[in-house]
């Protein structure tokens, strides 16, 4: 364990040194500035541009300079329509040699603007540093112990087997000396059922063992049937139709959209939803061609949509992609994305896993069992007292203010905190109706 | 050489036929192989051996179980385009407007990605709302139509019928025949007739003139007499199914003016209804529901406004007469007399001129002059309707209005309602002249004339003579099958509308779904064959641009109702009355005396049979009967004991005890029907329902209107009785002498709650006068606090005595649960002043948690699903505390039902106890309690050991006892095909074979209007959640919310005087509270006083 430690501060030593060479030039970096610009630009900019290429915005990195004397930047940002209808002949030609799209108007100040250019001109991307550093901390295989047992048992197999050989060569031994025949050569199962004859109260105890693990083995079997998540069983992962890669998508270091920008009705419906094809093409109008699959993937969207990318027009014939669903609750399972995302605020990586870092191809991460879903709620704390949120206030005030409400509430902070199923998370007509 | 003699026993063995050769020489055949068995297709009907059968099992059991271990791939499909208006898995609710010739309302439907489920009242806008507490009612009729939207049945395009054969067509096609027939017919100088529904749309009446104008030599005015035959003219014809015109042709003659008069019972202090059912389907009976129960409230009561005076004269016990204060068993033929009794009096308590001089005895005398009395104190505050369809007695009835200064003020004649402007003699002429061979087309919408007409035969006679029939019927029904063209006209919930329901008020329909079949809507098909090419939104917001002001359209959209200003009308003339004319008119009427008499009504679930083929009404129970799934003779309990000579026990109706046949004849007519007994019957009269039978014919009218019997053939549910109905003195009469005969046949009926009384339960249903009521003494004098005898000295007295009680609710097994004043805690209030025993909650219950229809034979053996069902209790004045008698003597007299009993509901759903009996008796703990004091059901945890039913003391849970899903319920149940299936909420799971279930409390709505407030980031507020019922009620009489929040209504409802917990003395301590019944009763009254 310490030597893993120390290869671990040596990674991370290594990829400081990484970062500091690698970027000698950002010495001078205003490293506020930067960020500011780096805050202002994921939440206003991000889903349209990109500093170091095109997406569906162009490039931002060195625009600022391509306004030199050409034109007010920051009216251009602001009101883009505007400007052009001002006038300004870079203002037009930007945006028609960008597919006449319509960036709309930006609520920013002339400051976050500022940031924003200077983020994109000093923009260096994090990514190799932090892969270099994030490689030893990703979870190895705790399997030693296990190969260790192995190893063990099978010595000890070895070894009582020799010992076994010797006793019998020892027996013969003995028997060939007091003049009697040797023993009968007994095949291996002819022995064991010798010794289990000889030793019957022993031999009960090794089948009812052996019952009693096999009925375990079952019944474990049974557990995970219809289970296609969690730790013990392989997680589902159906092929799609489209080889949607969210790792592209919302990956960090890649394009980093939020989750509900697609899956907007997380927020307010039990669904989630599965993007409807129009929400692609907010996007996938300018950007045809993807990095790992070119225009193949990107083409199924145009055909479902019926988009013409020759002439950047609708045709009017539109057909449905089918997916294969890949979270499956029972039909007599309520489950309401909009309590856990909008007032529960959970993150959607805690029962989806990391679907913006690792599944190119969705996978179901979690069991979906009740008890999965009961075990979170038997842990996960509930804001009451002192929440922001109203609803909770009135619950808090009522615990707090009678005598049983008292009682209960001292019942609730036994371990502190106050659990979804201490508000009544645990009932079985909170999701079963 | 071995001799071959042969043995026998019986001379049969001797016929070699007899011997079965091929086993007599291989009597042990090689067994057939697997295979062959399998390949075998005749074998199908064949017994299997045991050991194949085995084979079979473990195959199959194998099989299953490898099979179920792979979880199908499920496919999932995104919109390509999402509409911007549309999250899935979050419902949209569009305002929308209900009519269909009968029912109206501003409605709002609640929509599923695209499809409608659920419809509810408009609480914002609309005629059915009560401004006060924005309560916008719905029937059970109209919130069950969502259901008729998805009927497999439904013509799916335009039709061809020729030798009574159906062929589809193209509307192209349809549109040339259509058009060329039109112009022959306009060429030849016949007639072209138009026979429509009251019309109230200001778009559908600017189509008609469209279509007149260009077909029309001469127009007609077709509201108010009788039309004068003109070659070549467009007439149009409006018809009621369920006829007005003697209230429409009585105001003719007193204000000159063919309308039904816009009613407001929110000024009425006296009510007086003369067999008027207004609160279930006479006239604009959702306005009246709401205006009634604002009147009803005792708290609510002020000097200015009193809890109004209800009385009610009928023959047969009506909901309206169920709800009444003062209710007088009258037979029809006596009406008149007594309307002109009625008259009498007040004119001469007014100092009028009085009308004839009509014999009336007895206790309807004696009421009708106390009745007098009350109204003449409430002058000008009070109200007289009478439900006769005749002229005379409707003039009479004007006539006491006038008198006592109601028109104005309770009555608007100026601003007089659109509806019910339907014209029985124009029907009948029109029925004439195409026999005649005058018509040369007729165009026919919104009505089934062939099925409601008294002379239907007549009028499919005629039918055939005319040279071009084209119906706009959803149905090829009675009518339109007989039709030569049929274009389908779109359900209402795909269609766009307006509506001018009152003066100065637009309502508008939106579609909520796109047309699911080939259908087009009536008035764009008119524009079509008027030469005109206009879609119909378009022309409907063209035509808005008269009625309300430019811009409004969206708002008015999203709202359903423009509400613009009421433009003054000029000053009528005076009433006119010819009394004397009147009076003769109305006392011709009661020669319709007989020995017995019949009185046809509607019912409150199917109302003149357009909705026959909806299973949510057909199993909806009778308010008083119970009965479901047919309809039968209402005949007094002694009566029908006296023509059968049995006792009432014996009369009993139940699962394994059929009802009695009565073979009931009217005009030559005869039928033979189940008799269900009705305390409260007129004596010797009997009533049948109107509106059953459809599909006589083996027309397609819609799978619930007719069952499969035994032998599989299609019969009609119940029998068509309009042919007992009969026009005189230009209107449709209702009542008719008849006779009535025992058959000896028995009949079984389907009742859910039986007729034996409930003896001896005071903890059920309360009930006080408003006299006792408004004394302000505490409440134990009216609501008595249940208490249970202890074995303490309690009261101090030096003895352990029966004297020493204490309430019930200080006794407990169980520990409380931590819910008081912790968290939320759902509660309901029932108030049975204001539930009227409508049906509009069960049907809204069914809607929104996919309750199934089991059919009449389920419930039959007490196995409806319905999670929340209406009680009705009869309670008669026998005096049970009579030292006289012995107990079992009082317990005797109590078994006789009383011939003129008070009539109570209460809407029993589960009572979510916070003491449940069912959950202790669970061994699965499939039923269990939440913090939020609700008991929860978990159908995925249920067995199904039906402990927990039988534990129930409230028999509120439901089991599954069959797969309702199922080809065998296919014709009752809506869940059953691929179309049906659309009307579930996904948001409700829908139950399997072998679980319990029961009300939720609405559960679902209870998790969304939390995560609503949680996501505002507000406290739960009143009226966050409302459950089904409550959202559903007319009358607001179930009120749902948090009974922790201190400042909610249910708190104070539930801490209120009138509050009580059914059955309080058990423990069960439940969270549905029901508030004391308060009548308004003077005899009572005056005895208290004394």
């Amino acid at each position: 364990m310490v030597s893993k430690r120390s290869t671990g501060l040596l990674h991370l030593l290594l990829a400081f040194g990484l970062l500091l060479s690698a970027n000698g030039v950002r010495a001078q970096v205003d490293q506020a500035q930067y960020d500011t610009g780096e805050k202002v630009f994921k939440a206003n900019c991000a889903s349209c541009h990109k500093p170091d290429q095109a997406m569906t915005g162009p490039m931002l990195k060195g625009a600022k300079a391509s306004w030199d004397g050409k034109g007010d930047i920051h009216a251009w940002v602001k009101n883009s329509q505007a400007y052009i209808k001002s006038g300004n002949a870079h203002a037009k030609e930007i945006f028609e040699s960008h597919n006449k799209i319509i960036m709309p108007p930006q609520a920013v100040s002339d400051a976050d603007i500022d940031a924003i250019l200077y983020y994109a001109d000093n923009f260096a991307p994090k990514g190799a540093a932090k892969a270099v550093a994030a490689a030893p901390t990703e979870a190895q295989p705790t399997s030693s112990s296990w190969q260790w047992l192995i190893i063990v048992g099978l010595l000890l197999l070895l070894v009582l087997l020799s010992l076994g050989g010797v006793r019998t060569q020892l027996v013969n031994a003995v028997r060939e000396k007091d003049g009697l025949a040797p023993e009968v050569n007994l095949t291996t199962w002819g022995r064991i059922r010798r010794w289990a004859y000889n030793n019957k109260g022993w031999a009960s105890v090794v089948v009812l063992l052996m019952v009693v693990w096999v009925s375990v083995l079952t019944w474990n079997f049974l557990f995970r049937i219809g289970v296609y998540g969690g730790d013990t069983v392989a997680h589902y992962k159906p092929s799609q139709p489209i080889a949607f890669d969210h790792t592209l998508h919302a990956g960090k270091d890649n394009l980093n959209i939020n989750c509900q920008y697609c899956h907007s009705s997380a927020s307010n419906s039990k669904s989630a939803g599965i993007p409807s094809a129009n929400v692609c093409m907010n996007c996938h109008k300018v950007v045809a061609q993807g990095p790992k699959t070119g225009k193949e993937e990107i083409a199924k969207i145009y055909a479902a949509t019926g988009w013409d990318p020759e002439k950047m027009a609708y045709t009017g014939v539109e057909k449905p992609i089918i997916w294969n669903k890949v979270h499956n609750l029972p039909d007599h399972v309520f489950f309401s994305h909009a309590q856990h995302v909008a007032v529960g605020k959970i993150e959607c990586q805690k029962c989806h896993g990391p679907v913006d870092t690792k599944m190119d191809v969705v996978e179901q991460w979690s069991p979906l069992t009740m008890s999965w879903c009961l075990q979170c709620h038997n842990e996960t704390e509930v804001k009451v007292a002192g929440s922001d949120n109203g609803y909770y206030k009135e619950i808090h005030r009522r615990l707090a203010q009678t005598p049983m409400g008292q009682r209960e509430l001292r019942k609730y902070l036994e371990d502190e905190k106050i659990t979804v199923r201490e508000l009544g998370g645990w009932e079985c007509a909170k999701c079963h109706y | 050489m071995p001799s071959k003699k042969q043995y026998w026993q019986d001379v049969a063995e001797t016929d070699p036929a007899h011997i079965p050769a091929a086993t007599d020489r291989n009597e042990f055949k090689a067994p057939s192989t697997l295979d062959q068995a399998l390949s075998d297709g005749t074998l199908t009907g064949s017994t299997t051996s045991r050991r194949d059968f085995l084979k079979f099992l473990g195959f199959s059991v194998g099989a299953a179980t490898l099979a179920a271990c792979e979880t199908p791939v499920i496919k999932s499909i995104p919109y390509v385009n999402k509409p911007e208006e549309i999250t899935p898995g979050v419902a949209n609710w569009y305002a929308s407007t209900y009519y269909d010739g009968e029912d109206f309302a501003s409605v709002l439907v609640k929509t599923r990605e695209g499809r409608p489920i659920h419809v509810t009242g408009n609480p914002r806008f609309g005629v059915n709302r009560n401004p006060v507490n924005g309560k916008g009612g719905v029937n059970a009729r109209i919130n069950s139509s969502v259901l008729g939207l998805y009927d497999s049945e439904r013509l799916t395009a335009p039709m061809e019928v020729a030798d009574g054969t159906m062929t589809q067509r193209a509307w192209a096609e349809v549109d040339k025949a259509v058009g060329e027939g039109l112009a022959k017919v306009s060429a030849a100088g016949k007639r072209i007739v138009l026979l429509t529904n009251t019309i109230v749309s200001p778009s559908e009446k600017n189509a008609i003139d469209v279509f007149r104008a260009q077909h029309a030599l001469v127009l007609n005015s077709g509201d108010a007499s009788v039309s004068a035959t003109v070659g070549g003219a467009v007439d149009h014809v409006q018809y009621d199914a369920i006829s007005y015109a003697g209230i429409a042709s009585a105001n003719l003659k007193t204000f000159g003016k063919w309308a039904f008069p816009t009613l407001d019972l929110t000024k009425a202090d006296v009510l007086v209804s003369i067999g008027a059912d207004f609160l279930s389907n006479w006239g604009s009976s959702l306005e009246n529901t709401w205006q009634y129960a604002s009147r009803r409230r005792p708290e609510d009561a002020t000097k200015d406004k009193p809890m109004s005076r209800h009385w009610q004269f009928e023959a047969r016990m009506s909901l309206t007469g169920a709800n009444a204060d003062q209710r007088v068993a009258v037979r029809n033929s006596e009406v008149p007399a007594l309307v002109s009794a009625l008259h009498s009096a007040i004119a001469s308590g007014t100092g009028n001129a009085t009308a004839g001089n009509a014999k009336l005895e007895g206790r309807a005398a004696e009421a009708v002059a106390q009745c007098a009395k009350e109204l003449i104190a409430a002058k000008g505050k009070c109200l007289v309707v009478c439900g006769k369809n005749e002229e005379g007695v409707q003039v009479l009835v004007n006539s006491i209005n006038t008198m006592l200064g109601n028109y104005g003020s309770t009555i608007d004649i100026r601003n007089a309602s659109p509806f019910f402007r339907g014209n029985d003699a124009q029907v009948a002429q029109l029925v004439k002249d195409m026999n005649a061979g005058q018509v040369g087309a007729l165009l026919i919408a919104g009505v089934n004339p062939a099925y409601t007409l008294p002379n239907a035969e007549e009028f499919k006679a005629g039918l055939a003579k005319t040279g071009l029939s084209v119906s706009f019927s959803l149905y090829a029904d009675e009518t339109a099958s007989r039709c030569k063209w049929i274009a389908p006209n779109h359900n209402w919930l795909e269609s766009w509308n307006d509506f001018s329901p009152a003066a100065g008020q637009y309502a508008l329909a939106q579609p909520t779904i796109r047309p699911l079949f080939n259908t087009r809507q009536w008035g764009e098909s008119l524009l079509k064959w008027s030469g005109q090419n206009t879609d119909w939104h378009q022309f409907v917001q063209t035509v808005s641009g008269t009625t309300m002001p430019a811009g409004a359209w969206d708002q008015s959209l999203h709202d359903g109702v423009y509400s613009g200003p009421v433009t003054t009308m000029v000053d009528m003339a005076a009433p006119s009355f010819d009394l004397a004319q009147a009076s003769a008119k109305a006392m011709d009427t009661a020669k319709d005396a007989g020995d017995w008499e019949i009185e046809l009504y509607t019912s409150e679930a199917l109302a003149s049979g357009q909705h026959a083929n909806n299973p949510w009404l057909q199993e909806l129970p009778d308010p008083i009967t119970k009965a479901t799934w047919d309809n039968y003779v209402c005949i007094a309990p002694e009566d029908l004991s006296a023509l059968t000579g049995k006792s009432f026990k014996d009369l009993y109706i139940g699962q394994e005890s059929p009802a009695q046949v009565l073979k009931v004849t009217v005009n030559g007519v005869a039928m033979e029907l189940p008799a269900v007994m009705s305390p409260g019957q007129a004596p010797k009269t009997v009533a049948v329902a109107l509106g059953y039978g459809r599909g006589a014919s083996g027309e397609r009218v819609g799978r619930a209107a007719c069952m499969k019997d035994a032998s599989g053939k299609l019969t009609p549910v119940g029998q068509n009785a309009y042919p007992w109905t009969a026009v005189r003195g230009n209107t449709v009469r209702y009542e008719a002498p008849a006779t009535v005969e025992t058959t000896g046949r028995t009949y079984p009926i389907a009742l859910t709650q039986t007729q034996m009384t409930g003896m001896d339960r005071e903890s059920i249903v309360k009930e006080t006068t408003l006299a006792v009521w408004s004394l302000n003494e505490p409440k134990e004098t009216y609501n008595e606090t249940e208490t249970l005898a202890v074995h303490e000295d309690v009261n101090h007295d030096g003895k352990v005595d029966a004297l020493d009680r204490v309430p019930a609710t200080e006794i407990d097994l169980w520990a409380p649960h931590p819910i008081e004043e912790v968290g939320l805690h759902f509660g309901m209030s029932i108030d049975l002043n204001a539930c009227i025993g409508c049906g509009a909650c069960v049907t809204a219950c069914n809607s929104e948690n996919n309750v199934s229809v089991v059919g009449k034979d389920e419930v039959r053996r007490s196995r409806e699903m319905h999670w929340l069902r209406i009680d009705r209790y009869y309670s008669s004045d026998t005096h049970t505390d009579t030292e006289e008698l012995s107990w079992a003597g009082r317990l005797s007299e109590m078994e006789k039902p009383s011939a003129q009993p008070g009539v109570i509901f209460m809407p029993v759903m589960c009572q979510q106890c916070n003491h449940a009996p069912c959950e202790t008796v669970c061994p699965v703990a499939a039923t269990t309690h939440s913090e939020e004091g609700m008991n929860m059901m978990t159908y995925n945890r249920c067995i199904g050991t039906r402990y927990c039913a039988n534990n129930c003391p409230y028999k509120v849970r439901r089991f599954n006892w069959f797969n309702y899903v199922t080809e065998q319920f296919g014709d009752v149940n809506p869940a059953w095909d691929e179309l049906g299936r659309m009307v579930l909420n996904p948001d409700v799971v829908v139950r399997g074979r072998g679980v319990m279930e029961k009300c939720s409390f609405c559960m679902q709505r209870i998790q969304a209007g939390k995560l609503e407030a949680k996501k505002a980031g507000h406290p739960l507020k009143d009226g966050d959640i409302e459950t089904a019922c409550s959202s559903a009620c007319p009358t607001n009489a179930i009120i749902f919310g948090d009974l922790n929040d201190t400042k909610s209504r249910i708190r104070a409802e539930r801490d209120g005087a009138r509050g009580y917990q059914m059955l309080e003395e058990i423990g069960t301590q439940p969270n549905v509270t029901y508030q004391v019944k308060v009548r308004n009763t003077a005899g009572e009254a005056e005895h208290h006083h004394a």
